[in-house]
């Protein structure tokens, strides 16, 4: 199956015509969406900011990643859910979108960044309760730190280049200033 | 209150942030960067209050590391949001979302504020069900602000008679 036939099964599917059609659901769904993200990044941010002996640098770690990572994870399962509502429904215009691109490439490249660091430089914590951690760690925090905030740019520049794919509800009246 | 927002949305300053076209898509993200770091701040508050985080040092110790960075944060939300606001005054006066919105972060502040005072008058290390309670409210009340903030795109649909669209 090729790319942009998945692409129109998933903009043909239930869930998407359901999204089209309830008014109501895309606000919602926008919003936790934020408040996903937004927890993701922030409890990242508290890691790499440990990472980089910026902050909370008394704390182990050990102690500082086991206590958020938890939390990052429950609310990025919450981003991508609320993310594929929105994709979906809308699902031929934001393949086509570049942000939207570059986007999906910069949450792989975090992936990839979190993966190296857990794998090579995360396995033996020896240097756990030390305030600055090695060179390695500290580029994996920068990167990491870097990652997110273009993710969240290119996810609002989504919102201003994609075009939109709705008739506004014939009841609304729009006054513009003179 | 929508003349104003009237002659504010026709003003050289709004149509001057208007016609820049990477502005308001700009304050937006960093307006969403700022809900993270003011989210997890009041969420670590929060969760010390109930000891799932940080209960290896006294609530004063999560309170000296968060709340810096919770006011910094605060202050370039508002910011950034002024200026949102001049540029589309009146897509803001006439959302019901945007008025409940102010309220509540007024709520918020003061709430944020309250369990800081109440924690304080604790002796003891053990913090009362009422102010734990009380934090899961606070916590409730930073959420909806998100939601309204989201909202405010949407009014008619969110709201739909009770709308200012339709009074303004």
């Amino acid at each position: 199956m090729s790319a942009p036939a998945i692409i129109q099964t998933i903009y043909d599917s239930g869930i998407a015509e359901w999204m089209r059609q309830s008014l109501k659901a895309m606000p919602f769904v926008e919003a936790a969406h934020v408040l996903a993200i937004a927890t993701v990044f922030g409890t990242i941010l508290i890691v790499d900011l440990r990472l980089l002996g910026k902050a909370g640098a008394h704390r182990p770690f050990g102690v500082v990643s086991r206590e958020m990572l938890p939390m990052t994870w429950v609310a990025f399962g919450a981003a991508v859910i609320t993310g594929a509502l929105m994709f979906a429904p809308n699902a031929i215009t934001y393949y086509g979108n570049t942000a939207f691109r570059l986007k999906m490439l910069a949450l792989v490249l975090a992936g990839l960044n979190m993966a190296v660091f857990h794998l090579l430089t995360g396995r033996s914590l020896t240097w756990d309760t030390n305030a600055r951690s090695p060179a390695p760690a500290r580029v994996a925090a920068w990167l990491s730190i870097a990652l997110w905030l273009t993710i969240i740019f290119l996810g609002r520049w989504i919102g201003f280049t994609k075009g939109y794919d709705f008739t506004v509800p014939e009841d609304v009246q729009f006054e513009f200033p003179q | 209150m929508f003349e104003f927002a009237r002659w504010l949305g026709s003003s050289p300053l709004s149509i001057g942030i208007q016609s820049v076209s990477w502005l308001t898509p700009l304050l937006q993200a960093i307006h969403i960067v700022m809900i993270g770091i003011v989210f997890v701040s009041v969420l670590m508050i929060v969760l010390r209050i109930h000891g799932r985080v940080r209960a290896d040092e006294p609530f004063i110790r999560t309170w000296e590391r968060f709340a810096p960075w919770l006011w910094t944060a605060l202050s370039v939300m508002a910011a950034t949001g002024l200026v949102l606001i001049i540029g589309e005054p009146v897509r803001e006066a006439t959302a019901l979302s945007f008025w409940l919105k102010m309220i509540l972060i007024a709520v918020a502040v003061a709430s944020v504020l309250g369990l800081r005072r109440a924690v304080a008058g604790v002796a003891g290390p053990v913090i009362p069900p009422a102010t734990r309670h009380a934090a899961k409210l606070v916590l409730l009340i930073w959420i909806l602000i998100i939601f309204l903030g989201r909202a405010i795109a949407y009014d008619v649909e969110v709201w739909r008679s009770l709308s200012l669209v339709h009074h303004a």
